[in-house]
């Protein structure tokens, strides 16, 4: 079976800067993919040349196996797309807008479509321009999950909505992935990431520095271990990749890159009275990935 | 004339400010804004300094070459005192018989035009369109009042007026008229900005989108146009002149015993309509105009079932405009076109006449042929209008909505390119039957065919710059719609002008206008149409496999 999206060596090159640097990505079929990085590290960029808008400078994209940049009409008949802002037609309403989507699309499925629009709260009525940022977002949210494509490009789909749209889009992702269709989730909403992706990628000035499931990539990075001891706090020798800090009179706060078996060898000839372990955060992770460098340069 | 054609402003990136350090003054960010505005609009301001100083400059040249002697200048005054064709364009002559007298007549006509369209763009671009983007709330949210904001713009603009008169001036008193008088005219023909600013400002007001704006604005001067029209070629209308601020800019009379007091009425107008629009302005809501926007409406869902049917429902009010407001020229022009006659015109008269770029018009049908190359001009700027709606998609990134569809760049563009040829060809047939029509019911005996083929007659053209425009917006997207309304512009003034300047034979026929018969006074030229036609087809080709090979570009 093709994967839903593969690229190889993908890079684009705008001017002197390079916003994508060699990309290897493969998002199989029915996996929720999610795509983390802060603004201007590439995200959109991928988008683009995922849906064939810009020309790759080097290597390819494909979905499904189709050359995105050579043939995108055929490969976009399986794909739904959600951009991170609405770019709409303002003269249209909603109900106007969802007409000429669905027409250029095909294959809606009208019935869940007014569904989704009670769960979105729609008034369909209403011009484009007279709807906010927000409104607009769901205007383009439910037409791309009305069509039941087989692939969700979706771009920072929540920038806009409210808390309480933001839950109702968690439910339809969990439907789309319960229908079997894939999902790819370029966000930087890191909650929104660890609650809906199967697996993560994680870039960084163009390159996709981190990837795999959520259970890999905690195993990877640092966890954060909390011990009190009885009485005074012992005099521990230097552990590689331990990172110590005081938490209390008699309390430390280990940071653990890797395995936690040589700290545990080193704990055990001093008086533990208790000790907790926890699995870092994504948002963890994450910064881990950002610490003391500025990955946030726009591109 | 082409009101719904606006070049798109580009440089709407914003400045560092450098008075940010004065700021606590209260003069610091209207100087800002002031500066920014002039920044906005330089493009604009420049290229009309440069059109108002040309035409200022060529008109006393070319007639001073052209009838050196007072006996040919008698000629040429007794053939178009009363020829209310040439009214029409130009309005009325008070004396022929010097240069500087023609010189007001013409230059001062035509530019009075100018400067109307001048004042309403820059007024509804600095007003409305800063609100429309939601610019304007940014800079209110700031420490700027309402009335600062409004005073800046105006400043803003006043400095353009200031550069569009100074560029008439030193065109006129470089072709060796007058200072006195060149200033008169000047401020004649630039007295018009003002009040036509005042005209955009009460639009931007009243309307809730630019494009409502323009289009108040735009039926305004069509308005005041027609007056002056009326005032010019009818004996019995001649008080309606005082009617229209266009008519103001003639009655001052530069030159030909001026009448300076006569520019209280446009300072009078100004001062009314700006002060009417900061007091609508001071009492609405940012972001709103006084006349309802829509919000909802029933859903109309015809014309949505492909890219190419849902952008002529979006171009279609603004091509109601264009079939209108030709229609009505083209009935006006035909209307009147029995006052041409050759009494008393000799033949040496008329082909000098021919050399100042009018054509054979002293015969009823060399009129109506002549009046075409207007219409060629119009319906080459329709086409720059079509491909600069085909850009505002892609800089509003609907373009990358649209092509994350099922849906084809080469589908898209060639759709848009089939919209503006259709447009053009309803463009060009209504001319040819509403001046057979207008010609017909002012009792001119012409064929409808023959009009009708002078109406295809513009499309050659046309689409050559439809082509051209197509392969600028495939190559420079964002430079393209400046780039194909200049390149239109200059082969017309180019045609207008060249030959009046005797200058060589190639260097005259540099420009596409020079290479139309036309009909029905000149037989059809097939060879060059077949040139034109084969040009146009060759760029759309190279536009469209350009443009499947280029990414998408933003704003």
């Amino acid at each position: 079976m093709k994967p839903a999206i593969r690229t190889e060596g993908l890079s684009k090159r705008y001017g002197s800067t390079l916003a994508l640097d060699g990309l290897d990505l493969s998002v199989g079929e029915g996996e929720v993919y999610g795509y983390l990085g802060p603004n201007g590290s590439g995200k959109t960029t991928t988008i683009r040349l995922l849906l064939g808008l810009h020309r790759p400078s080097g290597g390819r994209a494909e979905l499904f196996g189709v050359d995105a940049w050579t043939d995108p009409v055929a490969a976009h008949r399986r794909v739904a797309y959600v951009a991170g802002e609405p770019f709409l037609w303002p003269a249209l309403t909603s109900a106007e807008t969802f007409e000429f989507l669905t027409r250029l699309h095909g294959g809606t499925d009208v019935s869940y479509r007014e569904q989704l629009v009670q769960r979105f709260q729609l008034d369909t009525s209403k011009k484009i321009r007279a709807l906010s940022k927000g409104s607009r977002q769901k205007v383009q949210l439910i037409a791309a999950l009305a069509t039941r494509a087989e692939l969700l490009l979706l771009d920072e789909p929540t920038s806009g909505l409210d808390p309480l749209m933001e839950v109702a889009f968690r439910d339809c992702i969990e439907e789309a992935k319960g229908r079997g269709q894939t999902v790819f989730l370029s966000s930087h909403i890191l909650s929104e990431v660890e609650a809906l992706c199967d697996r993560v990628g994680i870039l960084r000035e163009g390159k996709l520095v981190d990837e795999g499931t959520l259970q890999e990539l905690r195993h990877l990075a640092v966890q954060t271990v909390e011990v009190t001891f009885v009485g005074q706090v012992p005099e521990l020798p230097p552990l590689a990749g331990v990172h110590v800090q005081s938490a209390g009179p008699n309390a430390l706060r280990f940071e653990v890159s890797g395995s936690v078996g040589p700290l545990i060898a080193a704990l055990a000839e001093h008086p533990v009275m208790t000790l907790s372990s926890r699995e870092p955060s994504l948002e963890e992770i994450f910064l881990h990935h950002y610490d003391g460098s500025d990955g946030r340069a726009e591109r | 004339m082409a009101l719904t054609a606006v070049p798109s402003d580009n440089g709407a990136v914003a400045a560092p400010s450098r008075t940010g350090s004065s700021t606590g003054v209260g003069l610091g960010p209207a100087r800002a804004l002031a500066r920014r505005a002039f920044r906005d609009a330089r493009i604009r301001t420049i290229s009309f300094g440069f059109l108002f100083a040309a035409i200022a400059y060529i008109q006393p040249v070319g007639y001073r070459d052209a009838y050196p002697t007072l006996s040919s200048r008698l000629a040429f005054a007794h053939s178009f005192a009363d020829n209310k064709a040439i009214r029409l364009f130009y309005g009325v002559p008070h004396n022929l018989l010097t240069v500087s007298g023609y010189t007001a007549w013409r230059v001062g006509g035509t530019l009075a035009i100018f400067a109307a369209v001048f004042g309403l763009l820059a007024a509804v671009r600095a007003l409305r369109t800063e609100e429309d983007t939601g610019r304007m709330e940014l800079v209110l949210a700031g420490s700027v009042g309402r009335g600062t904001a409004y005073l800046s713009a105006m400043a803003a603009i006043a400095a353009g007026v200031l550069i569009l008169g100074l560029a008439e001036f030193a065109g006129l008193v470089l072709a060796g008229l007058p200072a006195g008088g060149s200033a008169e005219l000047a401020l004649a023909t630039a007295s018009v900005v003002p009040v036509f600013v005042g005209v955009g400002a009460v639009a931007s007001q009243l309307a809730s989108t630019r494009r409502m704006a323009l289009e108040l604005g735009g039926a305004a001067v069509g308005l005041f146009l027609a007056l002056r029209v009326i005032a010019d070629t009818s004996a019995s209308a001649g008080w309606l002149r005082w009617a229209t601020p266009l008519g103001w800019a003639e009655e001052v009379r530069p030159f030909t015993g001026a009448d300076p007091i006569v520019l209280a009425l446009p300072a009078a107008a100004t001062v009314l309509l700006l002060m009417l629009a900061s007091r609508i302005a001071a009492g609405r809501d940012i972001g709103t105009g006084v006349l309802p926007a829509r919000e909802s409406a029933e859903p109309h869902l015809g014309l949505l079932s492909s890219p190419t049917l849902q952008a002529l429902r979006s171009e279609r009010g603004s091509l109601i405009v264009w079939l209108s407001s030709i229609g009505a020229f083209a009935y006006i022009t035909g209307v009147i076109a029995k006052s041409t006659s050759t009494a008393g015109i000799s033949k040496s008269l008329r082909h000098e006449v021919a050399k100042l770029g009018t054509g054979s018009i002293v015969t009823p049908t060399g009129y109506l042929a002549f009046v075409f190359i207007f219409f060629i001009l119009a319906v080459s700027l329709f086409v720059c209008a079509q491909i600069a709606a085909a850009r505002h998609e892609e800089a509003d990134e609907r373009l990358e909505t649209l092509l994350s569809l099922p849906v084809s760049r080469r589908g898209w563009l060639g759709g848009r390119l089939v919209l503006a040829v259709g447009g053009a060809g309803a463009i060009s047939l209504t001319a040819g039957l509403l001046t057979w029509a207008g010609a017909k019911s002012g009792g001119v005996s012409i064929s409808l065919a023959g009009m009708l083929e002078a109406g295809l007659n513009c499309l050659p053209v046309a689409l050559m710059f439809l082509g051209i425009a197509a392969l600028a917006y495939a190559i420079v997207p964002r430079a393209s719609a400046g780039l194909s309304y200049g390149l239109v512009t200059v082969a017309f003034l180019w045609d207008l002008f060249g030959s009046l300047l005797s200058l060589p034979k190639w260097l005259v026929e540099a420009t596409p206008f020079a290479h139309v018969g036309l009909v029905p006074a000149q037989p059809f030229r097939a060879g060059a149409t077949v040139i034109m036609l084969a040009i146009a087809a060759i760029s759309a080709l190279a536009a469209v496999w350009l443009f499947e090979r280029r990414d998408l570009t933003g704003p």
